[in-house]
């Protein structure tokens, strides 16, 4: 097995292109619509929750986590290598910073740890590309809140506002048109509703899509009280119920 | 490489037993540490004295440790091996919680202490009383370096645990209110302040009740205050009488502004 694949299988074409780059690019843009903004105030990641078949569990489908409590992350692309990266991403906060550091990394680091995670996957004997664009939302006290993208060769940007997958062309003229420095969160979440309205094909309400933001501290949703200086998640779900209030308000 | 390094294990035990060395103390967090279960939750208490040998380390010190945010573990023994431990386990505990999109269990974290503690055999001094609620109801746990566990639905450890254990054994019963456990904790800890020199200073507590959020009484009691000193130590001005004053003009002193904007302004990165 080691000898069979002891060379990467990402090799430089004569043009200087890495067609595995290429080719997992297309898969990404093959993907369902995803897109992230950030405002004054919190970032909102969004995306469609959609399925094969009516019979699909969706409310199962996790397309939005949480890594830390104040960095979440969506994909466009394949699936299961989200759900790798997640995993990895998980674990990557914990040794590489919070056990060191004994805080929570900052977005940024975070998005250069998983980056390099998705970088040695073109650099490395026997494994492809991940087929997956990363958005990561996360908010730290040193650069507030930080919307980045992470592409399958390792690239990573910084956003204002971005979409990737499918429809996410279409998306960013949209958001290039809406987007402006004085928006506050709750006027981010209405433009990510009217931005996946333009792509979704079926029906839209909170059962068909799946949005998350990172806003304010929640100390409600800490768990505990009493302990100096712990502040609550930024990170936070919006319920089925909460994504319909407020498609009901569009 | 991680782990504990066993090279020297030869050398030392030559040293300690043939040449007369005495290895260095390390430090302790002497202690007194208790749990008790009451008619809806647990409730966990500790002192607040960290020695080194005959002298106190920390007067303060934070013997309560974090596991997950309903899962709280009082720590005995050797102070660093309990914060790194229960540090280690909480990381674990906080991915295990989010792959599985579970609230983190009381007997996760025992299985995951004593897996860690029995394979260094006794080497990472921490003797924890672990407690919590989860999903499956309030839990009260104890280990020992060694790796063993005990259930109780009340338990002490430290070198004040005999003190405290006198206090639970009275006055402990079945199905008491939240009010009556964290005084009953409070009781046994004062007992190993005030009657074991390994232990002293404050009480901290942390009552974990199902349904609730986990509430930390950081400094509950501070039954040993300093009192107010007799005397002000401060010296007077003119205390030290100056005999003979020199003035020497070493340079001159030339204030230039410097520009941070404009064509003359210096190149930093922005």
């Amino acid at each position: 097995m080691a000898d069979r694949y002891s060379f990467s299988l990402t090799t430089f074409s004569p043009s200087g292109k890495l067609k595995q780059i290429e080719h997992a690019l297309a898969a990404v843009k093959q993907g369902v619509t995803s897109l992230g903004i950030k405002a004054t105030n919190g970032i909102v990641l969004a995306t469609e929750k959609k399925s094969s078949s009516v019979l699909v569990n969706s409310e199962f489908i996790e397309k939005t986590v949480k890594i830390t409590p104040d960095i979440g992350m969506t994909y466009a692309g394949m699936g299961p290598d989200f759900r790798v990266l997640t995993d990895k991403s998980r674990k990557v906060a914990h040794t590489r910073y919070k056990r060191i550091y004994n805080e929570d990394p900052p977005t940024k680091i975070l998005v250069t740890d998983i980056a390099r995670i998705m970088q040695e996957a073109t650099q490395s004997a026997g494994v492809r590309p991940y087929g997956v664009s990363l958005l990561i939302g996360g908010h730290d006290d040193n650069n507030g809140f930080m919307l980045y993208q992470v592409d399958p060769s390792g690239s990573y940007f910084p956003w204002k506002a971005t979409a990737i997958g499918k429809g996410s062309n279409a998306a960013k003229t949209f958001l290039e048109k809406r987007w402006n420095e004085e928006l506050e969160l709750e006027d981010a979440i209405h433009i990510a509703l009217l931005t996946l309205k333009e792509s979704i094909e079926g029906e839209m309400n909170g059962d068909t899509v799946e949005i998350c933001i990172i806003g304010s501290q929640n100390d409600n949703l800490l768990g505990f009280e009493g302990a100096e200086g712990v502040s609550g998640p930024r990170f936070k779900k919006l319920s089925p119920q909460e994504i319909n209030d407020r498609l009901d308000a569009l | 490489m991680p782990g504990l390094s066993f090279d020297n294990y030869q050398r030392n035990q030559f040293l300690t037993n043939s040449a007369g060395y005495n290895a260095p103390k390390a430090t302790s967090t002497g202690t007194t540490i208790v749990g008790c279960k009451f008619k809806n939750g647990v409730v966990i208490a500790a002192d607040t004295r960290a020695t080194a040998g005959p002298i106190v380390a920390d007067k303060n010190c934070e013997k309560l440790h974090r596991l997950a945010p309903k899962i709280w573990c009082a720590g005995a023994g050797t102070a660093a091996d309990t914060e790194m431990v229960t540090q280690l386990i909480s990381s674990n505990l906080e991915l295990h919680s989010l792959s599985l999109n579970r609230e983190p269990r009381v007997i996760t974290s025992l299985q995951m202490l004593k897996q860690h503690l029995f394979k260094y055999q006794g080497h990472i001094g921490a003797y924890l009383i672990v407690a919590g609620v989860d999903p499956t109801g309030a839990h009260l746990f104890s280990i020992h370096a060694h790796g063993s566990t005990d259930v109780g639905y009340y338990l002490s450890l430290g070198s004040g645990s005999l003190a405290a254990m006198a206090v639970l054994e009275r006055d402990w019963e079945p199905d008491m209110t939240k009010e009556q456990a964290m005084n009953l904790c409070a009781e046994a800890i004062q007992a190993g302040i005030w009657n074991d020199l390994g232990s002293g200073s404050n009480v901290d507590l942390c009552v974990m009740e199902v349904g609730k959020n986990a509430h930390l009484y950081r400094n509950h009691l501070t039954p040993n205050v300093r009192e107010q000193k007799q005397r002000s130590y401060k010296f007077e001005r003119g205390t030290t009488a100056i005999l003979k004053q020199s003035i020497y003009n070493l340079v001159d002193v030339v204030e230039e502004p410097i520009a941070t904007t404009g064509p003359d302004a210096m190149e930093v990165d922005s």
